[in-house]
């Protein structure tokens, strides 16, 4: 596309280090919170790394990869099949790095939106998936529904905060 | 501390472009929803190896059987149906065939049945002139009629046989329903004879129910005329006519004819009889022989 056409907004980009250490912390905090606090049930770091990873990059295929991985780290570590948190952040990793270029990043509201639109998204994703592929899916609770996505915009406000130090421009 | 605000932070948006050089134009435009269906595909496919359904099929298995099964099976309803038309098309052919083979077959054997039909008629017409024949008291010998006189007017036949059995001139012939005429001529192997519808031929006759007796001539149009009984004699329409033997050829009481009209004449009644026989049938008869005829015979060893 024409560079006239563009606003120009920001690319940062996270040493592959950090981001390692970042995935591996959240997969952690997936599979071992819970254990002590039930109610962290129904929070996803990973896909909290992912979202705010996607929009920092602003790359597509990197959004796209990152969900795969992520995902499919998360399916291996549960007891589901394999896929289907590959497939539901692969496509909210696309869908995030598709939408940073139209949004200004920085300003707190503009977070918390994208951040609860990708969390329900995600979510959606996920029961569709469920729906279509087992032969008794979990039936839809929109209430905790709701409540993961407000837990997770929360907790993402926090995380993005702390995330900020450790990128750097494009 | 890091300032996303700073003008040495912003730039342009930079499109990551990794395409190649041989890619169509609508992949390389969309290169990277591409790439996010070929990796929710691939992960599709990798839960489709490990979701079962229905008593542990697998979701793969599952899904490829039923993408397949309307191809499956409108490729076997085509396969039947087209096993099904070369079947009938080959069992239509065989049944022309069969049908031409039993058409020529109901041919010849309505041939046969016609061929064995006029046997049996023949047959059985045999056997009555044999039960005829041997009911009477008189020898005969059985010919068949090979030909009828050329023209018109002809009440003369031939039959097939002739001097070497035994035939001489004037014997009678007869069939069971009545008395059919003479022979005329003689021939080594063949005789002619004259019906009685000849007007030259003549029978002694009687009225079976009067007695009254005349002359039998052969009259018009097939017919014969009773000559010689006066008009005082009673005759009665309907009245059969015997042989009266008085004419020494014909065999006494073989019947002649039956009377169709009755009118009176100058002196003599005029009357008409209907032959007994339907001389315009004739196919076998037998010839009367005479007592010098039939010793004849005997020595022939014909019979």
């Amino acid at each position: 596309m024409p560079a006239s056409t563009h606003r120009p907004v920001a690319v940062f980009q996270i040493h592959p280090a950090i981001l390692s250490v970042a995935a591996l912390a959240a997969l952690l905090l997936q599979t071992l919170l819970p254990l002590k606090l039930p109610l962290t049930r129904l929070m996803d770091f990973p896909l909290l790394l992912l979202i705010y990873f996607a929009l920092m990059r602003r790359d597509k295929m990197f959004g796209m990869g990152l969900g795969a991985g992520l995902g499919l780290l998360q399916d291996a570590l549960s007891h589901g099949y394999i896929g289907i948190f590959g497939i539901a952040k692969a496509i909210t990793g696309y869908l995030a790095a598709s939408a940073s270029t139209r949004f200004e990043l920085e300003s707190l509201l503009t977070r918390t939106v994208l951040t609860g639109v990708f969390v329900l998204a995600h979510n959606l994703c996920l029961y569709a998936l469920q729906h279509v592929l087992l032969e008794a899916p979990p039936r839809f609770q929109p209430i905790a529904t709701a409540s993961a996505v407000l837990m997770n915009v929360a907790l993402g406000l926090i995380l993005f905060q702390i995330l900020d130090r450790f990128r750097r421009p494009a | 501390m890091f300032d996303p605000s700073s003008p040495d932070m912003t730039r342009q948006a930079q499109t990551v472009d990794h395409d190649g050089p041989n890619m169509p134009a609508i992949i390389r435009r969309h290169r990277s929803f591409f790439t996010l269906l070929a990796v929710v595909t691939a992960q599709i496919l990798l839960l489709s190896l490990q979701i079962t359904r229905n008593n542990h099929v697998r979701l793969i298995r599952y899904w490829a059987v039923q993408a397949f099964d309307p191809f499956e099976r409108s490729l076997g309803g085509l396969m039947n149906v087209s096993s099904t038309a070369y079947r009938t098309y080959r069992n239509l052919w065989h049944a022309e065939q069969e049908n031409q083979e039993l058409h020529l077959q109901l041919v010849a054997a309505q041939a046969q049945v016609q061929r064995l039909g006029e046997e049996a008629g023949e047959t059985e017409r045999l056997r009555t002139l044999l039960g005829f024949k041997n009911q009477m008291a008189f020898q005969t010998v059985a010919a068949e009629v090979i030909a009828s006189s050329p023209g018109e007017n002809s009440n003369a036949i031939f039959i097939d046989k002739g001097a070497d059995s035994g035939l001489t001139n004037d014997l009678a012939v007869i069939i069971p329903e009545g008395v059919v005429g003479k022979i005329v001529a003689i021939f080594p192997h063949s005789a002619q004879v004259l019906l009685i519808t000849d007007p030259s031929s003549g029978v002694g006759v009687s009225l079976a129910q009067s007695r009254v007796q005349g002359i039998l001539k052969g009259g018009s149009n097939s017919s014969c005329d009773l000559h010689y009984v006066m008009n005082e004699e009673v005759v009665n329409r309907g009245e059969p006519v015997v042989t009266s033997g008085l004419d020494q050829v014909y065999p006494r009481g073989l019947p002649v004819g039956t009377v169709v009209n009755v009118g009176d004449g100058n002196i003599y009644k005029i009357i008409n009889v209907k032959p007994a026989v339907d001389l315009n049938r004739l196919e076998m008869v037998l010839v009367v022989l005479k007592p010098a005829a039939a010793e004849q015979q005997a020595m022939n060893g014909t019979h």
